[in-house]
């Protein structure tokens, strides 16, 4: 992830730290009660499409099942702007990118989620990071 | 100015220094803040309305100062970078947890703060109006998280916030309140201000009602009006406080302190662009039966009505 390394001037102490305290804000511009927050489902697949938009962004992640069909999982972050806060730019996720995405599935049994984390060529990714608060320099 | 008469004493002793600090000027937020914020508060409760507490802070800086564009490279007055709320998540006081509130809450506003916490409770969920667009509206500006850029100008203030490109205007030439027979209620009001001591003072009245955040916090009446006195503290910084009047939830101002802090931008990559709800379908968002919220219709799947077990779902694939 090419942007990434600015967010290594944060501890993964405090990463870890600031994921749980900012759980409540994790959907900021609507209420969070379509998913199960109890909950937590993990796939891996293949990006199909980074829409990456306001007011929330979607991961779309082509997951291949058993019997070779393929399941569309959607991922629902926060906008352009936390994303990038957080170290995801569009250009770091193209169709194709392997990756195993974790969230909490919705509640109704489609295949979709609030995106938790994921891993990327062996990084991982925290959509929820961009919430944190970091200070220009004075 | 409606201060009464027998209140005037009072502010001899809130400015009289052998007392404590005067609160007509900026206090800092600093380890005096568990015996200034009171103070605040209780400065703001000596106003019969948010007019009144706004000419007498006016008549205290004796009617403000005219900035310059020479002026506006002064650090108090150089608002520039991009900025988000400090902290307080969906709390409108940022000094406690969202689940609780320091209002003072009328009967109105009790119950109305009541119904939102008994719809929590039976259904674990809510629906916000901002799902589809609508602006949070003032004064639940203050607490929307996201990118937000102040604009200073002499003439006037730009208070932008990306969130639905929502954009408050502070009228500092000189302007009065738009006539009570010609105003009308509009999301972020009408605001006029002055500049005093590097503070940007200012009243907002002509508001729509709403509430100061989803979850447990209170609601608030459209005779919702808001005195801010914002202050760049430090290179990074801005500060404001609020003192929110109304009649209807709130049987006394409430008073918190706001804060925004400018983020690392070095690559400048950090923008506010447009924000629409109708860019991406994914983003549709409905009231479920039970008034919570759902998304109806995805684009990565063919039939979601099939799929979903909710009925809400069902309903809209038929609309």
């Amino acid at each position: 992830m090419k942007y990434l390394n600015t967010m290594k001037r944060i501890s993964c102490f405090a990463i870890t730290l600031f994921s749980l305290l900012i759980i409540p804000l994790a959907n900021a511009h609507h209420s969070a009660s379509m998913f199960d927050r109890s909950s937590i489902v993990e796939v891996s697949g293949q990006v199909r499409e980074f829409q990456y938009t306001n007011p929330h962004s979607w991961l779309l992640v082509d997951v291949t099942n058993e019997d070779g069909s393929v399941t569309t999982w959607g991922f629902e972050a926060e906008g352009p702007s936390t994303l990038m806060r957080a170290g995801i730019r569009k250009g770091d996720l193209p169709a194709g990118t392997p990756i195993t995405i974790r969230g909490n599935p919705m509640k109704d049994g489609r295949s979709a989620g609030a995106w938790i984390d994921a891993v990327v060529n062996g990084e991982s990714v925290n959509p929820r990071n961009g919430f944190a608060v970091i200070p220009a320099a004075e | 100015m409606q201060v009464s008469i027998l209140a005037l004493p009072f502010f001899a002793l809130l400015t009289n220094p052998v007392f404590g600090q005067d609160t007509t000027v900026w206090l800092d937020k600093d380890a005096s803040w568990a015996v200034n914020k009171p103070r605040l508060q209780a400065f703001g409760e000596e106003f019969d309305s948010a007019l009144a507490l706004y000419q007498f802070l006016e008549q205290q800086a004796e009617g403000g100062e005219q900035l310059s564009l020479e002026m506006l490279t002064e650090p108090a007055y150089d608002w520039s970078g991009i900025f988000t709320r400090t902290g307080g998540g969906l709390s409108f006081d940022p000094d406690i947890r969202a689940s609780e509130t320091t209002a003072k809450l009328t009967n109105s506003g009790i119950a109305a703060r009541q119904a939102k916490i008994d719809q929590l409770a039976a259904t674990g969920g809510e629906y916000d109006p901002i799902s589809d667009c609508r602006p949070p509206g003032h004064p639940r500006w203050a607490t929307e998280p996201f990118l937000h850029e102040f604009i200073v100008t002499p003439d006037q203030t730009w208070l932008i916030n990306e969130m639905v490109n929502d954009v408050r205007r502070v009228y500092t030439d000189g302007s009065t309140h738009t006539l009570p027979e010609d105003a009308y209620a509009s999301w972020n009001g009408d605001t006029i201000g002055f500049w005093t001591q590097g503070m940007l003072v200012m009243h907002t009245m002509y508001l729509m009602p709403g509430q100061y955040q989803r979850g447990t916090q209170p609601d608030y009446s459209n005779q919702v009006e808001v005195v801010e006195r914002w202050k760049k503290v430090d290179g990074i910084t801005l500060e404001a406080d609020y003192w929110v009047f109304d009649p209807i939830n709130l049987s006394e101002p409430w008073y918190s302190r706001q804060s925004w802090t400018e983020l690392a931008n070095e690559d400048n990559y950090l923008r506010i662009r447009y924000w629409d709800c109708g860019e991406n379908q994914n983003n549709d968002i409905i009231t479920t039966f039970d008034g919570t919220s759902q998304f109806p219709d995805f684009d990565f799947i063919e039939n979601d009505a099939a799929v979903s077990t909710d009925e809400a779902v069902k309903r809209a694939s038929q609309q």
